[in-house]
Order: C-alpha cells, then structure tokens, then sequence
C-alpha cells in the first residue's frame, strides 16, 4: 500500500464534485497513456468567466481520483485565466503531499482543465460566429422585425448571448434570434437584452 | 476481519511446518556437513524431507536438489539444461512465464543462443502451434509452466514434454504455483525438471527444489561445496529444508482428500462476484485452471483504487498492474492474452489456500460489490 496523506484519503474515498453536469458550457476527455488513466470535466461558466459548477468522472487509482477532487475544488470560483495556472504541485500539496510515483496522476487534471477551457472559447467563439452570420445575413423575418431600429453584439458566452436593441419589438426579435441559434448550433442559445 | 487471499504471492506457514523447524533454528543448529555427530546426524532429516518431497512429485529422493526457492531452481534448469549439449543451446518457453524464466531466457538470449517464447491463447491456454513452429534442432530444453500464476490456467505439460522429446530436448516445468494445488507426477508426465518453492504451499520462505530426473547430467549451477552430490553448494538451510519436508507431506495429504475445499469457495467467490458486480469478467473462465486462482476484470474500475478500498476493509488481493511511474503499468499476461489494456487495468487475483473460510468468501463478496459500484459511479469507463 501507498503511504496516503489523511486528506488524500478524504477525497479518495469522498470524491467533492464527482459526476457529470446536464449541460455544461464545456466539456474535456483525457486519458494517460503512461498508466491508462482517463478523467473527464464538466463545468459552468458564469458571465464573468468564473467558473461554477464543476464536475468529474475519473478511472484512476487512489491518488488519481484524489486529485481530480482536489483540482475542482480549487478551480471552483476562479475565472477560467486563473484556473489554468493551477499547478499539479499546487494539487499536491492541496492533498498534502504524496508519493513521488505517483505525481504524475496530478498532472492529468491540468490538462483537463486545459482542454475544457478551450472547449469553452471554442464554443464562444462558434456561438459568436453563428450570431454574426445571422445579424448580416439578416432572414427576411428578421429584417421585418427589426425595421429601422438596430441591433449590436454585447456579450457572448456559449450558451447564453446578450444583444443591445433599439427601436424594435424586443419579444419578436429575441425569439427570432432564438430560433435561428438553435437551429444552426443545434442547441439553446437564450438571448438576452442588455441596457 | 482481516482476510487474506494473495496465496498465489505467499502462503501463512503452517503450524506443523513452524514446529518442526523450530529445533533446527535453536538447539540443532549444526552443519549438517559437519564430521562430528551433532551436524551430520541432521542429514538424516535431510534424507527425510527429500523423501517427502518426492512424494509430492511422483519422484525418486535421489532426483531432488534442495535450492533456495523457485527463482533459483528455475535459473539452475534453463542455465544449466542449455549449456550440456552445445549443438543445442537452443531454450522455448511462453510468453506468460514467470519472470524467473522469462528474463533468464534474456540472459540466453543475451549470450547469442536462439530464444523463442510461445504465445499463448485469448483463454490464457498455450498456443501449440506458436510452439511447435518455435523447437528446431538446436532446442535443448523446451520450458513450460505447469499453470500461470495471474490466471491459473492449466498448461498441458504432458502434451509439450512428448513435443520436446520428439526434438531431442529436454522439458522443464516451473510448478511453482501447481504443486500441492492439483496432483504432479513427474513420471507419467514425461517431466525431466521442475522447480517447487516451499512458501507457495505454506512452508517457509528462501527454500525450494528442483527435480532432476534420474540420468539426465547437468552442470552444478552454485558452485563452492560439495552439498547435493556437488549440485548446489552452500550450507543446508537444515530448518528450510525440513519445513518444505512437512509442507510437502501437508500437502500430499490434502491433494489426496476428496474434497479440496478451495474449489467449492473459489466457485462460490466466483459466481457472487459475477453476480453482483455489473461489468467482472473472469479471465480464462472456461478453460481449466487451478481451484484456488481467479483473476477478475471489474471492467470501468482501476484495480488499484478497488484493492486500496478493500485493504482498508482488511481485504488482500493483488493485480497484474501498478499505477506508478517505476515500475511496468500493466500486466504483460494479460497483454500477452490479447486483453485491452484498459481492461487489463481493472484485473485483480484472488487465490485462496487450504486455510480459507466459506465466512471470508462471504465476507468478500459483502465488501466487494458496494465498492465497485461506488467506483463505477465516478468511471468514464463504466459503459464502456
């Protein structure tokens, strides 16, 4: 038997944020090659990048699952840029330490996160471009709701966008651009309006 | 409770064998070697515990060299076997062979003889074909074990030694972990060397043997002395010895009950698991194996986090695997049997002894599936 702190202990045999999320504004699947670990991250972004919920699934030994408790609990509440610098030395000493062997079970988080948070500016990113090519392609329902008032980007996040409307009828306009998301991501996009 | 079933890494030494070594290791401490009385009167118990020893192999007393256990027995037969014929240095063994055997035929290897290692089977069973394409002319000692320590699968010796009798080679079988658990005769099987170890059958650690058969000359592997008739030098380990005599006649003894017990128990821990445990598999589950031995795939688990678990619940099992970054991450039988590696990963061993209890079983399987299960629920693997 490995020689476990009591904290590693504690989040082996009861893993914080253990699961999978409904939704999830990201998602990221890794696997080690070097012991055939695999863990999987699910999480939450609010509108200013922090993270909220968080959630795991990991096939691992002790000190495997243990630090993929011990990565989330960190990670919770930080913004997306500080999560990233999270350090697997950071995770160990969280645990209060652990044998040398096994450190490299710490690093598979890090790079879970990585991932995730690409994940999330990935999707961003898509979502952004979908909306553009709505506002410019302007659909002929659209560009009969919006008549001469206007309608800007604000904020953008993957499963929620937030436009700045003027002149138009708010309620039409929304479910347009509703509709037109979900049907070129093929997921619900809610929009909301911004003052 | 503390349950233990890791007898295929070592057995608890048995009372009677703790008894009559004893002596040895205080008042009769003399060299058997010795001239005067009170060392050479002990090799009298000596002769004794060969004599039970070859009993337990279907073997002549004259035809059993003591060793210091398995590893060593299985050095001397494949080092020595290989060097009595230079027109055939040639060894064959398997894939899933102890390492005892597998990296001796390294250092053959390394001394430019020919090696080949025979695959085996998605059951764990020995690809005959594979060996019979690997023995040429030049092969001198075929080597194959009598049944793997991981799964328990049974290797069909007779079958092989005719084979390497037909190319003029010799047979050599590691029965490490098949000795005292299914019947060995050496005779009717056609064995010519076969290497035991006490502590695999409730003897002692640090002594073994190895049978040679009547008329086969083999060049001494130890040298130094003149102990068995110039063999294997260096001091009898007089209470090693006349533990594994006891451990021998201990075994002979329940080998020849009707009712071994560990076959029932293992079945019993067999179906429970099965049962109880969505995703386990158990390797190598319709071919004949030893009644002691299971290795189990919890498929979706890591069998390290399980055994963590069930050490704490004062449970012992190991796995073919380890989770670290010095040693080798998963088990080369299993790899050699053609499992998924991941899969590999979730193997552990169960092997039971004559002294383990239906209650222990029970026990087991009491623990066990609560575990898994609460593994699964965090696995990204469980419906793989």
């Amino acid at each position: 038997m490995w020689k476990y702190s009591k904290k590693l202990m504690d989040h082996f045999m009861n893993p914080r944020n253990s699961g999978q999320l409904l939704n999830p504004d990201c998602h990221s699947e890794v696997g080690s090659l070097q012991c055939g670990d695999a863990m999987t991250l699910d999480i939450q972004v609010d509108d200013e990048d922090r993270i909220g919920e968080i959630r795991f699934m990991t096939f691992g030994c002790a000190a495997a699952i243990a630090s993929a408790s011990a990565l989330t609990e960190i990670a919770k509440g930080k913004t997306l840029e500080e999560a990233l610098a999270i350090s697997n030395d950071q995770i160990v000493e969280f645990l209060g330490g652990m044998p040398e062997e096994k450190y490299h079970c710490s690093v598979m988080g890090h790079e879970a996160l990585s991932l995730a948070v690409e994940d999330f500016r990935h999707r961003r990113d898509s979502t952004a471009e979908y909306l553009e090519d709505i506002l410019r392609e302007k659909p002929d329902e659209l560009t009969a709701a919006v008549g001469d008032g206007s309608i800007s980007i604000e904020h953008i996040h993957p499963s929620r966008v937030g436009v700045r409307l003027s002149g138009v009828d708010e309620s039409l306009v929304i479910s347009i651009l509703e509709k037109e998301l979900q049907q070129r991501t093929g997921k619900t996009v809610k929009v909301r309006v911004t003052r | 409770m503390k349950v233990y079933l890791d007898n295929n890494a070592t057995t608890r030494i048995a009372q009677e064998v703790l008894d009559a070594m004893l002596p040895y290791l205080t008042e009769r401490f003399g060299n058997p070697s010795s001239f005067h009385s009170f060392g050479s009167d002990l090799m009298e118990d000596i002769e004794a515990a060969r004599e039970k020893v070859a009993v337990l192999l279907g073997a002549h007393a004259e035809e059993i060299v003591f060793t210091s256990g398995g590893t060593e027995s299985d050095n001397m037969a494949l080092i020595s076997a290989t060097a009595i014929n230079p027109l055939k240095p040639g060894l064959v063994a398997s894939t899933v062979e102890h390492p005892a055997v597998l990296e001796t035929a390294e250092y053959i290897k390394s001394k430019g003889y020919p090696v080949g290692l025979s695959e085996v089977n998605g059951d764990g069973t020995l690809n005959m074909n594979s060996l019979e394409r690997l023995i040429s002319e030049q092969t001198g000692l075929v080597s194959i074990m009598m049944a793997n320590n991981e799964t328990g699968v049974i290797m069909p010796v007779e079958k092989v030694a005719r084979i390497a009798h037909e190319a003029g080679a010799l047979f050599h079988t590691d029965a490490v972990q098949a000795a005292s658990k299914i019947p060995v005769d050496v005779r009717s099987s056609g064995i010519d060397l076969l290497s035991i170890s006490a502590h695999k059958f409730h003897g002692p650690k640090g002594v073994g043997a190895l049978f040679i058969r009547k008329g086969i000359d083999i060049p001494p592997f130890m040298l130094g002395g003149y102990q068995e008739n110039g063999m294997r030098a260096g001091t009898y380990n007089t209470a090693g010895i006349v533990g594994l005599g006891v451990a021998a006649e201990l075994a002979t003894a329940h080998l020849s009950e009707e009712n071994c017990g560990t076959e029932l128990l293992l079945e019993k821990l067999e179906n429970g698991i099965l049962e109880k445990c969505p995703g386990a598999f158990i390797v190598g589950a319709d071919v004949e194996r030893l009644p002691n031995t299971a290795t189990v795939l919890f498929r979706g688990v890591e069998s390290e986090a399980v055994m963590t678990l069930l050490d704490l619940e004062g449970i012992c099992v190991s796995s073919g695997s380890a989770c670290s970054t010095v040693e080798e991450s998963s088990s080369y039988v299993l790899a050699a049997m053609g499992i998924d590696p991941v899969d590999a990963n979730t193997a552990l061993r169960f092997s039971l002894s004559r002294y383990t209890t239906g209650r222990e079983i029970d026990y087991v399987l009491e623990v066990l599936p609560p575990i898994v299960e609460k593994l699964r629920d965090i696995s990204p693997y469980a419906n793989r």
